[in-house]
C-alpha cells in the first residue's frame, strides 16, 4: 500500500512537467494495491508484490480506458485484461495508469498522440521519443519503477534510448499479442521498459509464455533470463555492426560505440565486425509490411462496434466520416500508404518485393549470427530532437527507427541499454540484439554493459527537484 | 516536388483513400500526394536488391486449436461499447430493403 501510495505522489510530483499519462488510475491502483496486501498476508509469495506497473494506453487493463492515443476509440474501456497484463496481475504489479502513445502506436516522437505531447525529463523543450514516448518518460522520471511498451519497429528501444532507460523487445512470438490492439501483426511485441537490465529480465520473464488466446506466441520453454543477467560474457563473441560504423554517422554516437568495443572487451568477450548487408532496406521494408498490415488491423474501426460514431445517413458514409474525422493524419497517412501496397496493380512491386526483401534481411542475421553471439549498434541515430522539428517531413521522422527496424523485421530479441549523455546532457542507448529466441544472451550481454557503461544515476534535470 | 516517374499522383491517392474508407478533402489532397508520393520513390530503392534465394517472406503455417466451445465474452463488450447498441446487437443505418 506504502509503495503504491508514494507511487501516486511520485506522479504527481512530475506529471505536470512531463505529462506521460493518459488515464492515472488512484483508485483502482490502491484497491489493487489492498488486494495485493491481503494476499501476501495470507502466504502467497508474489514476485511483484505491489510493484507499481504504469501501461502504454494501447494495451488492455480491465476497466481501464484503451485510446491508443485516437479520438476513434474514445470512451472505449475493455473488460478484460491483456494476457501480459494479467500475468503481472497475478504476480502482484499494480497498475497506476495507461501512458501517452504515438496514435495506434505509429511515430517516433509521440508527437501524434490525439490528447497531449509528452516531454522528455532530460529536457522538457524535447521529444521523449516514440510511439511509447509516455511509458519511457515515466520511467526516467522516477514515477514508476516499470512501464510496459509495445515495440513494432523500434518503439520500446528508440524512446528508452531518447529518454535514459532500459527497453527490451522480446523476440517476436515471446509475449502474447492478446489484448495488445494490434498495428503490424507480424511485428508487434510487448516489453518492458525499465532503469535496469535486470528489472527488465524480471517483468519478460513473467509475461512470456505461450497462450492459446495467441497462436503467434512460441510454446519454446522461456529459459532462465533472470539468471542470465548475472552470467557474465567471458568468451561470448560480441559482433558490432558495420552498416552501423559506415559514413555519416553522428560523431557522438561514433564515439559511444567505438566506447561500447571497449566495455565488451574489458568484460572478457570476443568483439568483431559483422555484416547484414541489407540493414539499410529495412526502414522502405518496414514501411510497405507495417503499414499494409496496419490498414488491415485498422478497417474495424468503423464506427460499429466501438468508440464514438459520426453520421448516420447511410453505412459507407457512417464508416468514411467516423473513420476521418477519428484518426490523425498520420494513422491515415499510414492506411493509405499500405493499402496502396496492397492494391491489385501494385501488391507484386510492393507488398510482394518487400516480403522477399524482408526473408533476404533475416537470412543476412542468420548468417552473422553463425559469427557472433550477440549483434551491437547504437539505438538511435542522434539524440532525441526538439518538439516540433521533424513534424513537417513525415520521411525524416521514419530515420530515426534506422537502427531499430531490422530486429524487428526478423523477429529478433535486442535492447536498448542507456550508454552516455552528450555534451548537450541527453541520452544515448546502445542496442545489443540477439538470435530469434535468444533472450538470455542479449541480456548477459546487456547486464555486463550496464556495469560497465558512463551512465549517471541522478534523476534528469528537467524534473529534478 | 513529385518524382515524374512516380505511381502516385492526385487520382491514385483518390482511388486508395475510397478503398481505405477515408475521406482526404479537396485541400489537402496537393500536400498528401507529395508526401507519399515522396516515401514510395524512398521505398523504390528496393528495386535494387536482387532477388535470387527469397522465400515468402512469412511464417507460413499457422498453428491450429482444437475446435472446442469455450466461454465467450463478444456480447457482454458489444453492449458495453457500441455506440448504438439494439437488443445486444450493434446497430447500423439500413443497408437493405426501403429506405437504405
Amino acid at each position: 500500500m506504502e509503495v503504491a501510495e508514494e507511487a501516486f505522489r511520485a506522479i504527481e510530483r512530475v506529471e505536470g512537467r512531463i505529462s506521460a499519462f493518459l488515464e492515472i488510475s488512484r483508485e483502482r491502483g490502491l484497491e489493487e494495491a489492498r488486494q495485493v496486501d491481503a494476499r501476501v498476508a495470507s502466504g502467497e509469495a508474489l514476485p511483484l508484490a505491489g510493484v507499481p506497473v504504469a501501461v502504454k494506453d494501447n494495451m488492455w487493463v480491465a476497466g481501464r480506458q484503451a485510446t491508443c492515443a485516437s479520438r476513434i476509440l474514445e470512451g472505449f474501456r475493455p473488460s478484460g485484461d491483456a494476457t501480459a497484463i494479467g500475468r503481472l496481475r497475478a504476480a502482484g504489479a499494480v497498475f497506476v495508469g495507461k501512458t501517452n502513445l504515438d496514435e495506434f502506436a505509429m511515430g517516433s516522437s509521440t508527437e501524434n498522440s490525439a490528447y497531449q505531447k509528452t516531454r522528455n525529463p532530460w529536457d522538457l523543450t524535447r521529444i521523449p521519443g516514440g510511439s511509447s514516448g509516455g511509458s519511457a518518460a515515466a520511467v526516467a522520471a522516477r514515477a514508476v519503477a516499470g512501464a510496459l511498451g509495445s515495440d513494432t519497429g523500434g518503439s520500446i528501444r528508440q524512446p528508452a534510448a531518447c529518454c535514459g532507460v532500459v527497453g527490451f523487445k522480446p523476440s517476436y512470438g515471446r509475449v502474447s499479442r492478446y489484448g495488445l490492439v494490434a498495428f503490424g501483426s507480424s511485428l508487434d511485441q510487448i516489453g518492458p521498459l525499465t532503469r535496469s537490465v535486470a528489472d527488465a529480465a524480471r517483468l519478460y520473464r513473467i509475461m512470456a509464455g505461450e497462450d492459446p488466446r495467441d497462436s503467434t506466441a512460441s510454446a519454446l520453454s522461456v529459459g532462465d533470463p533472470e539468471g542470465a543477467v548475472g552470467r557474465g560474457i567471458t568468451g561470448l563473441t560480441v559482433g558490432v555492426l558495420a552498416e552501423a560504423e559506415a559514413e555519416g554517422l553522428d560523431a557522438e554516437v561514433a564515439a559511444d560505440l567505438a566506447a561500447a568495443r571497449q566495455a565488451f572487451a574489458d568484460a572478457g568477450a570476443r568483439v568483431v565486425t559483422v555484416s547484414v548487408p541489407r540493414a539499410p532496406s529495412a526502414i522502405a521494408i518496414y514501411y510497405v509490411v507495417a503499414s499494409a498490415e496496419a490498414s488491415s488491423n485498422l478497417a474495424r474501426f468503423d464506427g460499429v462496434r466501438y468508440g464514438p460514431r459520426t453520421s448516420e445517413a447511410d453505412l459507407a458514409s457512417l464508416y468514411v466520416a467516423t473513420r476521418s474525422a477519428g484518426f490523425g493524419p498520420e494513422v491515415k497517412r499510414r492506411i493509405l500508404l499500405g493499402t496502396f501496397a496492397l492494391a491489385a496493380g501494385y501488391y507484386e512491386a510492393y507488398y510482394g518485393r518487400a516480403m522477399r526483401a524482408r526473408d533476404l534481411l533475416r537470412r543476412d542475421f542468420e548468417r552473422a549470427f553463425v559469427e557472433a553471439d550477440v549483434i551491437v549498434c547504437p539505438s538511435i541515430p542522434g539524440p532525441a530532437f526538439r518538439l516540433g522539428e521533424k513534424t513537417e517531413d513525415p520521411l525524416t521522422m521514419y530515420l530515426s527507427d534506422v537502427f531499430t527496424v531490422p530486429a524487428s523485421l526478423a523477429g529478433l530479441p535486442a535492447i536498448s541499454v542507456p550508454s552516455r549523455l552528450t555534451q548537450g546532457g541527453l541520452p544515448l542507448g546502445l542496442q545489443i540484439m540477439g538470435p530469434r529466441f535468444g533472450e538470455e544472451a542479449v541480456l548477459a550481454a546487456a547486464a555486463a554493459f550496464e556495469k560497465r557503461a558512463a551512465f549517471p544515476s541522478e534523476p534528469p534535470r528537467g524534473v529534478a527537484g | 516536388m513529385a518524382d515524374r516517374s512516380s505511381p502516385v499522383d492526385a487520382a491514385v491517392v483518390r482511388h486508395v483513400a475510397s478503398l481505405a474508407r477515408l475521406e482526404v478533402a479537396e485541400g489537402d489532397l496537393p500536400r498528401l500526394t507529395e508526401q507519399l508520393a515522396r516515401i514510395v520513390s524512398y521505398i523504390d530503392q528496393l528495386k535494387q536488391i536482387p532477388e535470387e534465394g527469397a522465400g515468402p517472406g512469412a511464417e507460413t503455417a499457422t498453428p491450429l486449436r482444437a475446435d472446442e466451445p469455450g466461454p465467450c465474452d463478444g456480447a457482454k463488450a458489444l453492449a458495453e461499447n457500441s455506440p448504438r447498441s439494439v437488443h445486444g446487437y450493434g446497430a447500423v443505418p439500413r443497408v437493405v430493403g426501403e429506405g437504405a
